[in-house]
């Protein structure tokens, strides 16, 4: 990120008082939040690097487009996949990509619902990447399929044939579970945006952008019956969402923990898969925030005091998620089991080790930076932690999906994977295709919740007065 | 332009054609543009075939012509003229109820032109399957992987279907025309420079037309090329008693084989008979009758050293010196001097377990080792009075000239002594020895006619190339190695326009319009004489004729003298055998056969250079490097594959591969090893030297690994005294979970399969038996390299002990049929299902392609469709398909279905008689057609069953029983001596 280049701060900045724990940093007044939020869908502060990026993004989602088309063309052997490793990239980032769709719902819901009130800067963007996340995962399922055209027959819907989804599959609960996440992150995200979408709405000069807005904030007018119900459905759309938060890595994570193979069959998975991705999650908040708060001016918002924060959770994650690692390697030890001791010396020594070493060092050893709070507040630091982690945590799934297949069964069968060019591509063009949903959300709609920030500074006043 | 003031005449003409010309007009040389007469004759001199176009067809012709083309291409639309005895379904034919399939006893001429007995099945007249032929007395029912693939050689899209001039497609009536003409000319000089060049033959019609020509054109001469021959075998008995006869051994009665580079079960003519009787001896051995030992000294791993007890790993050089150690043992013969101490022993072990079973013993030696060592062996059998080997009258027809055949001709040919060749079903511009000078003399001779299935290298240097029918269109006869005559009927009437063998040998004596039928009918009219018909309508049910088996031959020893061959010295030397997937390169357009992973190293798609672990660590090579063999001169560039059980000295070479054939499938796999085969040294050259090369070659195989890993129970052996003792019961161990829930709705039929480790030989049978029934697609080199093949059974090769003198193991592995499957835990769309008799069934058009199935299943038997292999298929092999068995489409996954389509097939009937399907009635393709009885399938709720039997004993056991998977196809392991053994 080019650090030279800083935006304007609005004049009327005023010297704020610290939301909870006063620890410095800067807060903003009411108007001031209003307009640094709503300013940036309508008056863009700096379209130029905007542009460019959205480009940028734009061909990889065009790449996306081509490597997706030519797999439906041809079929799935465009892929470097074969019989044992039937599964390669395209698990690996579906895991992946859920994973980083995690966060976004813990800080919303379970922050929220926990009174954590620091969330309310980070909230709106982590969900909106949760969102776009579980797009960009939702979709591998589909792609990876033989037959990608007949995938709703995994939905339960009443066919003329009397034929059901089998619901002993993993797979059948994966569907239900990343369409349940979907739709009640999206729900959460757009309940959360609607008083904001309004504050747009009155603040538009453009008659098509006071239209756009104005229906999409569903005639929000700020009454305090508005406020009651939309308090009571977003706390309670919270208390849906939380489990969910659980369950969907819990569920992806039995698709490989409810298989005979060794290196997958194993109880740690569902909490191993959850923390793993609440750490990928946090990492990849903590580089948007950094991003975000850089490029758009809103260090007034995101303070180093989030990042602080942020660099908190992704460390306590991150440890757990160490702890997973050794309780897998001590579980294979203690077991004793001779396939799964294969399977963890493979992940060793194999020719996959780079993977599972990878993973180990990107994850965990400049996590440890993360001890001092001058790591944590320095947004160049926690950035590139992040991405350390977030390659990390792309290493571990790969390492998880390709050590265990290609080494599983009877000896004879054995064969190795290399991904091919076009498990590539896609993969990079799901990244464009997060980064153009992404971009889109960052220049039209408030990417910070006005309201809540709002609302918090409304709290702290009353507790002072 | 400026035109330069001075010109030559010629091109003053030049100018004035051209000027006053508008439009574009082409011109080759100035001598074609100024018309002069000269030039014509030089480009019809020169280019005889380009000068029919060169004559410029005027107005009136082109529209000519174009009428004609119009004309004739409505005369496409009639279909080809009808059988004389094909009647229209007014009435359906009795018998012929579409879906039900026919079966048609006939014959296919396999390697070394012997008739592999087999019985066809047609579906609404499409040959789709072959199987063994029950009954017959040499096969005994089985079927080898080349007998199988001969289905896919008759739907070969490559195939030749038209004759052809000078390589242009030409009509039947000039080739009659011309070889009408040419019996003419024939018949004024007795023949004079007539040959025939055919491969080895066995046909008695053939025999009959071959004399029927030397008569009328007694100085015409007949001459055989068979690259992979019994030469040294016949000179063998020659030596030992006096004159040529073919050794038959008798396996059945064998208590103790020695084998001296004799690879009785390996692919060959001879192969699913040895292994049947092999097996027959073997089985009773497992049930406690007698000895069963199996000594073998080799200089490169085969399928019958890979079953021995005892394996020497010693030089093809050193093989004599062996055979001579061995007969002064027995009390023949001086021992030679040099012996290791490992060759002492093992020719130690090998005579006391000859002298133990007295007549009972046989000592073999490879028809590829030098005859002196052949005639010890047989010697040695004369002398321990074997009673296991039978002498019989060479089955072949034997050529005049003898082993010198080939060379002769090619001699004569260079001294330009041959005015016309036909060439009949061989090959010799690819197979001729290298020395022999064939490609050149070819082109001194005025002409040549060369037959066969393909346009292959000889077709294309021929100046006439007619193509044959296939034998499994054709009437024909052979006989199998025991010399049992095979009727050969058609099952299918030609698709194209092609001939029989014997209507080509009718043709060249001027006769025309010759029924193929007839030819055959008339051999057999004449060796039967009266009741004609009824005997050929009844050989033609059964398939065979019977007692038509060469009768055994007493012959009396002519010397006692043990001939023996002189110990070579311990040099780096160079091996040539056939390869075990396409032979001598005839199967080369095959994808059956070349997609068929090669047993022990599993490669596809090439042949490779074996070479020792020693011999490739000291020259730094690994698996697919390119290395350099030099002998003689000659070099050639072959990728090594490191062979465990390989002699250190020696270097293996296959034969059959590097052929050219452009635009088709066999074309330019692997490297041609002919270039270093002399008619000298067909088998063996010495005096070569090795060098890495730089370059590296990808070779596709499909089990990369084959050690044995330690984790895994995959193969387990049990003493012989052990063999029948009943299985223990199982422990049942103490679980919340309620055990086996489906046991207590087992019904019957439930089906299971045994699959006996003792008994396969690994020798792919059953693979292409599998391919053939259940329409599994061949996906070329590249997607094997990947992994990606798609063969419904494999069979597992794994190497026990150091890599110099490993031991082998076999497994064949079909889905296992789980009772508690987990793919059908994982499936999310219930696309695999258990059926109430046990199979674990796929089902295609439910299947969306997750594979999650495969990724869960712990034997990894499931196969994916990763493009759509089918859909771009010819029709040709489209025809080829079973109808009772889906073909599958892009994205979905498959396996072994235990043929499910056979079982349906038996429960139908069954039901219509009323009754129950009894034991054996349902056998899977790949039980049907093994050599060795290996598989056995059945029902496993019925005690008596014979896969009940077999599940019953000790030696039973599961795959990753630890999985608890409990499946359905269970091995019987392999015997190890005993107590009370030797």
């Amino acid at each position: 990120m080019a650090r030279s280049v800083t935006a304007p701060k609005p004049a009327n900045l005023r010297k704020p008082r610290p939301p909870s724990k006063a620890k410095g940093g800067q807060t903003a007044s009411y108007e001031a939040i209003t307009e640094t939020i709503t300013s940036i869908p309508l008056d863009f502060p700096r379209p130029k690097t905007w542009w460019a990026m959205f480009a940028g993004a734009l061909s990889l989602l065009g790449l996306y487009l081509l490597s997706a088309g030519m797999l439906f063309w041809k079929g799935v052997g465009v892929w470097g996949v074969n019989i044992p490793v039937n599964w390669g990239l395209d698990i690996t980032n579906y895991i992946w990509w859920l994973g980083i769709g995690h966060a976004g719902t813990l800080i919303s819901a379970m922050l929220l619902l926990l009174g954590q009130d620091w969330r309310n800067s980070l909230n709106r963007f982590a969900e909106a990447m949760t969102l776009f996340a579980v797009v960009c995962a939702g979709l591998y399922p589909i792609l990876h399929l033989g037959r990608p055209w007949y995938f709703y027959w995994m939905a339960p819907y009443p066919s003329a044939m009397g034929v059901w989804p089998q619901f002993r599959s993993p797979l059948t609960w994966d569907f239900f579970a990343v369409l349940t996440y979907l739709t009640v992150s999206t729900l959460f995200w757009y309940i959360g945006i609607l008083p904001d979408l309004a504050s747009v709405r009155d603040r538009a000069r453009s008659r098509t952008a006071q239209v756009i807005y104005g229906l999409a904030a569903l005639g929000w007018r700020g009454e305090a019956r508005h406020w009651a119900r939309w308090r009571r459905t977003y706390r309670l759309t919270a208390a849906i969402a939380v489990p969910l938060v659980v369950s969907v890595h819990s569920e992806i994570s039995l698709l490989l923990a409810a298989g005979p193979v060794p290196g997958w069959n194993s109880t740690v998975f569902p909490p191993y898969f959850v923390l793993g991705a609440a750490f990928s999650g946090f990492a990849v908040v903590a580089m948007l925030a950094v991003v975000l708060r850089h490029g758009l001016g809103l260090e007034a918002l995101v303070t180093e005091r989030h990042l602080d924060l942020l660099g908190k959770m992704t460390l306590v994650t991150g440890l757990m998620t160490g702890y997973g690692y050794a309780a897998e390697v001590f579980t294979a030890f203690y077991s004793g089991e001779p396939a799964e001791l294969a399977v963890l010396f493979d992940r060793f020594f194999g020719v996959y080790a780079f993977a599972y070493w990878g993973a180990i060092i990107c994850n965990f050893a400049p996590l440890q930076l993360l001890w001092f709070g001058k790591a944590r507040r320095n947004p160049l630091a926690l950035f590139a932690i992040s991405l350390s982690v977030a390659v990390g945590m792309w290493f571990e799934r790969f390492m998880l999906i390709v050590t265990s297949l290609h080494h599983q069964g009877i000896v004879s069968s054995w064969h190795d994977y290399v991904p091919s060019f076009w498990e590539w591509s896609l993969y990079a063009g799901s990244i464009g295709l997060f980064l153009t949903l992404f971009l889109l959300f960052v220049r039209f709609l408030p990417i910070i919740s006005a309201s809540e920030l709002k609302s918090d500074l409304k709290a702290t006043e009353v507790g002072h007065a | 332009m400026a035109v330069p003031a001075a010109l030559s005449p010629v091109q003053d003409e030049a100018r004035r054609r051209l000027g006053g010309k508008t439009g574009r007009r082409f011109w080759r040389a100035l001598d074609e543009l100024t018309g002069q007469p000269d030039f014509a004759q030089a480009v019809a001199a020169e280019f005889p075939t380009a000068f029919q176009g060169l004559s410029e067809p005027g107005r009136r012709q082109v529209l000519k012509a174009m009428a004609a083309s119009f004309g004739l291409a409505g005369l496409t639309a009639c279909s080809d003229q009808p059988d004389a005895q094909a009647l229209p379904y007014i009435r359906t034919p009795e018998f012929m109820v579409p879906g039900k399939a026919r079966h048609y006893a006939t014959a296919v001429t396999g390697v070394g032109g012997y008739a592999q007995p087999v019985l066809g099945t047609t579906h609404m007249g499409r040959p789709t399957k072959l199987e063994g032929l029950p009954g017959h007395p040499c096969s005994l029912g089985a079927a080898d992987a080349f007998t199988q693939a001969a289905m896919l050689g008759l739907y070969d899209p490559d195939r030749s279907q038209t004759p052809r001039f000078q390589d242009r497609p030409a009509a039947w009536s000039e080739f009659d025309a011309m070889l009408a003409a040419n019996a003419a000319r024939l018949d004024a000089n007795q023949g004079e420079g007539l040959r025939l060049l055919t491969g080895q033959q066995t046909s008695p019609t053939f025999a009959r037309q071959v004399s029927v020509i030397m008569q009328r054109w007694p100085k015409a001469r007949w001459h055989v090329l068979e690259p992979i021959n019994d030469d040294l075998q016949r000179e063998a008995t020659r030596l030992a008693f006096g004159r040529p006869l073919q050794v038959l051994p008798l396996l059945d009665r064998a208590d103790a084989v020695v084998c001296l580079d004799s690879d009785l079960l390996g692919p060959g003519p001879s192969q699913t008979r040895n292994a049947r009787l092999w097996s027959a001896r073997r089985k009773a051995y497992q049930q406690g009758q007698g000895d069963h030992r199996l000594f073998v000294a080799e200089p490169t791993p085969s399928l019958t050293g890979a079953v021995a007890q005892d394996r020497l790993v010693t030089g093809y050089g050193r093989i004599g010196a062996v055979a001579q150690a061995l007969a002064a043992e027995l009390g023949l013969g001086i021992a030679p001097q040099g012996l290791t101490p490992r060759e002492q022993d093992w020719v130690g072990q090998a005579a006391s377990a000859l002298v133990a079973v007295k007549d009972r013993g046989l000592v073999s030696a490879g028809a590829h080792q030098p005859a002196g060592v052949q005639a010890l062996a047989l010697a040695l059998n004369n002398h321990l009075g074997s009673a296991v080997q039978r002498l019989i009258e060479p089955v072949p027809v034997p050529p005049p000239d003898g082993a010198a055949s080939f060379a002769a001709l090619a001699a004569d040919m260079g001294a330009g002594k041959v005015g016309v060749l036909l060439i009949l079903d061989a090959n010799p511009a690819y197979a001729a020895p290298v020395d022999s000078g064939f490609i050149a003399a070819l082109a001194k001779v005025p002409l040549s006619i060369h037959a066969g299935l393909h346009r292959d290298e000889t077709a294309r240097r021929c100046h006439w190339h007619v193509p044959l029918e296939h034998d499994l269109e054709t009437w024909s006869d052979a006989r199998a190695v025991d010399g049992t005559a095979s009727l050969i009927q058609p099952l299918v009437r030609p698709f194209y326009a092609v001939r029989s063998r014997h209507v080509i040998l009718e043709n060249l004596q001027g006769r025309q319009g010759v029924d193929g039928r007839e030819a055959v009918a008339q051999t057999w009219q004449d060796a039967w004489g009266g009741d004609f018909d009824g005997r050929w309508t009844q050989t033609l049910r059964q398939g065979f004729i019977d007692g038509s088996a060469a009768a055994e031959v007493k012959a009396a020893p002519v010397s006692s003298a043990a001939p023996g061959g002189t110990p070579v010295p311990e040099e780096l030397e160079l091996i040539f055998r056939p390869d075990p997937s396409v032979w001598d390169g005839r199967f080369a357009n095959n994808p059956w056969l070349q997609e068929l992973p090669k047993p022990l190293n599993t490669v596809t798609w090439d042949n490779i250079l074996a070479i020792s672990p020693a011999l490739a660590r000291e020259h730094g090579l690994a698996n697919g490097d390119v290395a350099r063999v030099t002998t003689n001169g000659q070099a050639l560039e072959a990728a090594c594959w490191i062979t465990p059980g390989q002699a250190r000295q020696t270097l293996t070479t296959f034969l059959g591969y590097g052929r050219r054939l452009p635009d088709q499938v066999g074309d330019g796999h692997g490297y041609d090893a002919n270039v270093l085969r002399t008619a000298a040294q067909p088998w063996r050259a010495g005096g070569v030297t090795l060098a890495k090369a730089e370059s590296k070659m990808r070779l596709a195989c499909t089990q990369p690994s084959q050690a044995l890993s330690s984790d895994q129970d995959l193969v387990r052996t049990v003493a012989r005294d052990q063999a029948t003792a009943p299985k223990p019961p199982k422990h049942q161990a103490l679980s919340f979970y309620p055990q086996n829930t489906r046991d207590n709705k087992v019904t019957s039929p439930s089906w299971g399969m045994s699959i006996d480790t003792d008994l396969c030989i690994g020798c792919n049978a059953c693979i292409t038996a599998c391919d053939a029934e259940n329409n599994i697609a061949m996906v070329g080199k590249d997607m094997v390299a990947e992994g990606r093949q798609m063969h419904w059974l494999r069979v597992d090769h794994y190497y026990e002990g150091g890599p110099d003198t490993p031991t082998d193991h076999f497994q064949p592995v079909p889905c296992m049929h789980c009772e508690e499957a987990p793919c059908e835990i994982g499936c999310p769309v219930g696309a695999t299902v258990h059926s109430p008799d046990g199979l674990n069934l796929q089902v295609y058009n439910r299947c969306i392609g997750t594979r999650t199935c495969s990724s869960y299943c712990p034997y990894k038997v499931r196969r994916f469709n990763w493009f759509d292999l089918t859909g771009k298929d010819s029709p040709e092999l489209q025809a080829q398909r079973n109808p009772n068995v889906t073909v599958r489409s892009r994205g979905v996954m498959e396996k072994c279905t235990y043929c499910i389509q056979r079982i349906s097939d038996a429960r139908i009937q069954a039901k219509i008689e009323g009754r129950e399907i009894a034991d054996g009635e349902v056998k899977t393709a790949c039980q049907q057609t093994c050599p060795t009885d290996a598989i056995v399938f059945g029902d496993v709720t019925d005690p008596k069953s014979a896969v009940s039997v077999r599940k019953a004993v000790t030696r039973d056991y599961v795959l990753l029983e630890e999985e608890n998977t409990r499946p359905r196809t269970s091995y019987l392991a392999r015997l190890v001596p005993g107590k009370g053994d030797a």
